[in-house]
């Protein structure tokens, strides 16, 4: 009885050696998490293909669903972010879909979960932190974004700059922890319930004690919790987080210093120019 | 599973917590990649969808709210219309009604005058007749006077010469009657 507890497999390396810098490795380059995340890609994709194939004004059953999923995002990026924020939507819903699609695939044994991989989670959550930074530069200027960090005193900046680190780390390693934690202990009963088999039912010759019974069913029930529910709830955290963060670096227009909004609104103007 | 894995060039796992910076790259590639499929292919015309569905839901509702306000206006207006009729029909009953009693008392009297003149004219004619005939029944008499008073006196009795006579005695006789 081995129980080993793994990375993601490595399918393809450099032919030549990088340096390791702590926790960071470049060496590996196609893994398990890349071939989760192409196929995630792959099945997101074809998936919208067939569904929005034929969109009618008078929707068929899947159309429906379809549609109350995209309402239900919608609602809830208003709700989080405000109105003026809705552009932001069709990111909030890839992050989670293919949070959660590459939660779930791994439950298929064919792939291993892409967001039990830090690297996954963590690139996931550097894109929040750049939005949270480019919009934060982009509304209250560049000085005024650092002048934030001496907010409400001075001597709370090094707090302040740990605490903006502190966001993209916590969100990668929540994210990460939950779903590879969750497969972890999966794997950990199964070789429980393989023990209680062998020490069980051990003792009946041939190949029916060899057969593990006791890990049929079991797992299942805890895999609805595990894979089914942890998935859906870290995705949803994930999506939530970055929603807020975001939300947060664009107030709404008639929240922003006067002088501010005056720069704002003639960048807008330029660009509808430029368009038209 | 994999290619490469099946053929068994490589039996090399990461280690359980670590990030792999090739790894990070491939990620952010695939979620910029399935951004901007779903974007164009699925929330922007699924989006569009709803919102012009829900466009034409409350264009429907208020074309419906204006119909029903205008119907309403037009049902008060027809009922107004309506009361004054009425009104109007019954004021038309009762001006004819009026009239209508005028033109009766009209007619009564005037009936009632004619009869009352139907009658003098009557009584006048049965004055007349009456005088007539009683001046028939004067000379009728007064000539079976001459005649009798003739065959008593058995003479002529000239009337021109008796005349006076005659008349005294008639007169007398329509006296004592």
């Amino acid at each position: 009885m081995d129980l080993s507890v793994n990375g993601p497999k490595v399918y393809f390396e450099l032919p030549f050696d990088l340096p390791d810098i702590n926790i960071f490795t470049m060496k590996n380059l196609i893994t398990q998490s890349t071939i989760t995340l192409f196929a995630v890609t792959l099945i997101l994709i074809i998936a919208a293909i067939a569904v929005t194939r034929r969109i009618t004004k008078r929707p068929g059953r899947i159309q429906v669903l379809v549609e109350k999923l995209i309402t239900m995002l919608y609602n809830l990026v208003e709700d989080t972010m405000g109105k003026h924020n809705l552009k932001f939507a069709p990111y909030i819903g890839t992050l989670f879909l293919s949070s959660i699609c590459g939660t779930l695939l791994g439950m298929t044994q064919i792939f291993r979960s892409a967001t039990a991989d830090l690297s996954v989670t963590a690139a996931w959550a550097l894109v929040t932190t750049g939005m949270v930074w480019y919009h934060n530069i982009k509304n209250f200027g560049f000085k005024a974004w650092l002048k934030g960090f001496t907010e409400p005193i001075v001597v709370m900046t090094p707090m302040n700059i740990v605490s903006e680190i502190a966001n993209p780390v916590s969100m990668a390693f929540r994210h990460f922890g939950n779903v590879a934690g969750g497969s972890v202990l999966t794997a950990l009963i199964y070789s429980a319930l393989a023990a209680l088999s062998n020490l069980i039912l051990g003792w009946i010759p041939g190949i029916i004690g060899e057969i593990p019974f006791f890990q049929v069913g079991i797992p299942a029930f805890l895999s609805i919790y595990f894979d089914l529910f942890s998935g859906f709830v870290q995705a949803l955290v994930f999506s939530l987080l970055t929603m807020v963060y975001v939300g947060g670096a664009c107030p709404p227009p008639e929240e922003m210093p006067e002088a501010r909004r005056a720069i704002l609104e003639k960048r807008a103007a330029k660009k509808a120019n430029k368009k038209a | 599973m994999g290619l490469l894995e099946a053929t068994g060039i490589l039996d090399k796992f990461e280690s359980f917590v670590g990030v792999n910076l090739w790894t990070m790259l491939f990620a952010w590639a695939n979620l910029l990649i399935l951004y901007l499929f779903l974007k164009k292919l699925l929330f922007k015309p699924m989006k569009n969808m709803i919102d012009s569905r829900q466009k034409e839901i409350d264009d429907m509702y208020s074309d419906a709210e204006n119909a029903r306000t205008s119907a309403e206006e037009l049902k008060s207006e027809y009922e107004e219309k309506i009361s004054h009729a009425a009104e109007e029909s019954e004021q038309i009953l009762k001006s004819a009604v009026r009239r209508a009693q005028l033109k009766e008392e009209e007619i009564l009297g005037e009936a009632n005058s004619q009869a009352s003149r139907i009658l003098e004219r009557a009584e006048e004619q049965i004055e007349l007749e009456k005088k007539r005939a009683l001046n028939e029944v004067k000379n009728e008499v007064s000539s079976m006077a001459i005649g009798i008073a003739s065959a008593v006196i058995e003479r002529d009795v000239s009337a021109e010469e008796h005349r006076d006579l005659i008349d005294d005695f008639i007169n007398n006789i329509g006296n004592e009657q």
